[in-house]
Formats: structure tokens, sequence, C-alpha cells
């Protein structure tokens, strides 16, 4: 079985890193889909089958935060994993937004980081099933 | 005292984030010129928060090349477009600024941040309103030099002389 994940970053740059880190995790990877905010990031979720989504909180248009709260209100992606990988250093935010995802990851990462902490959120969840 | 303090915090940031963000290793060069952020790439995050202000990031010789070629791990002289090059620039600033602020501020510190841009960009421009230049960090890379900057109004002082003396 292989996941599918949605990076949603406003860097191009920046998802291309985070998708070369995943292709090169070893992990089951199989189709990688990409935005550049929050609400492409709804757009894509509503077109496609999403097992886990990797995102940025500051972007324009519309921001993690706003995107993962809307996420949480529809039955059909409220229970799929997020992992937040963030410029976040606040630990008042920091600490609110792990209530509401899965990881929390800081920019800048190192790979070992995040396959860890993929494994870790995909295990818990079994694939998103 | 604080200061010195700024500065070191501002070099130790700006290498650390180069090494792990771009796989750059970067040796301060405070004895040269100041990169002249008007007429070259730079790229900038302004912040509001317990003070306001903005983080510059300043690129000269081949860096802008040598940060975005790094960051993807491509060979040298990939040929990369400038949005490209210029997305890496300000990616770069807008995680040396989330990185800069904690080890300023405190972990404790509430900051919000605007997107980042280029300089050129001024929609709105960074370092308005009262802003100045706090701090500064030149660094020679391979190819290239930057220098990164960080302007602030005057609350940073009242802000940092109200820390505990040893904050996290
Ligand atoms: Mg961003």
């Amino acid at each position: 079985m292989s996941i599918n994940v949605l990076v949603v970053d406003d860097s191009s740059v920046m998802r291309t890193m985070i998708i070369k880190t995943i292709q090169m995790s070893g992990l089951p990877v199989g189709r990688i889909l990409q935005a550049s905010n929050g609400r492409e990031g709804l757009e894509q979720l509503n077109q496609n089958w999403i097992d886990l989504v990797i995102a940025d909180i500051n972007m324009p248009v519309m921001n993690g935060e706003d995107m993962i709260d809307q996420m949480r209100e529809k039955t059909e992606t409220k229970d799929i994993p997020i992992l937040v990988i963030s410029t976040e250093g606040s630990k008042t935010r920091i600490e609110r937004l792990k209530n509401k995802v899965k990881g929390f990851i800081r920019k800048p990462f190192t790979p070992e980081i995040i396959r860890d902490t993929i494994i870790e959120i995909l295990g818990v969840n079994d694939h998103g099933e | 005292m604080e200061n010195d303090r700024l500065n070191d915090v501002l070099y130790n940031v700006a290498e650390s984030v180069l090494e792990r963000l771009a796989f750059i290793f970067s040796v301060p060069a405070e004895n040269r010129d100041e990169i002249p952020v008007d007429s070259t790439d730079a790229s900038c995050v302004s912040f509001s928060g317990p003070f306001n202000g903005s983080v510059v990031l300043a690129v000269a010789g081949n860096a802008l090349s040598e940060i975005a070629e790094n960051m993807l791990g491509l060979p040298e002289g990939e040929g990369l477009s400038l949005d490209q090059q210029h997305d890496a620039l300000k990616e770069l600033v807008n995680v040396i600024c989330g990185n800069l602020l904690p080890e300023i501020a405190g972990k404790q510190a509430v900051f919000n941040f605007d997107m980042p841009q280029m300089t050129t960009e001024k929609t709105p421009s960074c370092n308005e309103n009262n802003e100045t230049k706090k701090s500064l960090a030149k660094l020679d890379l391979e190819r290239g030099r930057c220098d990164v900057i960080l302007f602030a109004n005057d609350y940073i002082h009242q802000y940092l002389s109200s820390l505990p003396a040893e904050s996290e």
C-alpha cells in the first residue's frame, strides 16, 4: 500500500525540498501533490485521495491554520493526518497547533526528522484508514 | 552589551540556518563593506509583536544562485529561473527570521510575520515606520557574500531589558 501525500507551502523551493526528502525516505509513497496556499490545498483535497497532508503555516490567500480548521470541519477530510512544517517558534502557538495536528517540525529540518515523524504519524493511523 | 548579544545571536542563527537549510558553510566577514541593499538582490520579511521590525537578507557575487542551487541540491550553473532563485532567497530570510526572534525575545514571545518578499517588490515595503538597523551579520559564502540585517523599532530595547537575565 502506498501513501498519497499533499505538500502545501507557498515556497516552491521548500515544496521541492520536502518532496525530495520524502522520495528519498524509503517510505511507500504513491502520488505527491502540491499546493501553494491553504485554499489550493483544500481544492486538492476535494479532488484527490490524500493519506497525509504536510502543511506550512505562513502562506498568502489562506494560511495553514485556517486550512487545518476547515479540514477538521468536513467529514471527508477531518481524519486526514497533518504534519506541520513551519518556522513558527512561539511556544504558545506551537502548543495550540500541536493540539490540532499529528506532528510539528520546525524549519530548517533534517531528512531524518521528516522520515521519523511520518513513520510515527502513519503508524498511529495505519495508513490513514 | 545588548548590541553584542544581538550581534552574536544574529551571526549564530544566520550561519546555522544557512548550514541546515542550504547546506552552505559561511564565514563571518565583519571587516568588509556592507552589501548595498538598494542595488542588489535582497529579500525581507516584516514582523510585529512585542516589538516590530524586519529582517533583510542581501546577497552579492554569485550567492543568489549558490543559495538556490544548494537548497534544491542541484549542481553549480543549473540555470534556475530568477523566480526560483528569488523564491529560495525569500524562504531563507523567512526561516532566518522565524529562528532569530525566539532566540532574541524568548520562546514565550508571539510574533506575526508578513509574507517574505524581495525588497524591490515594495508591497508593502519592509523597514518602514521608525525601524532602525539594530544588528548586522556579514557572511562570506563560497561563491559570494550575504548580509543579514535586523531592523526594529525602539520597543526592542525596552522589551529586551525586561527579559530575565538568562532567557531561554
Ligand atoms: Mg511559508
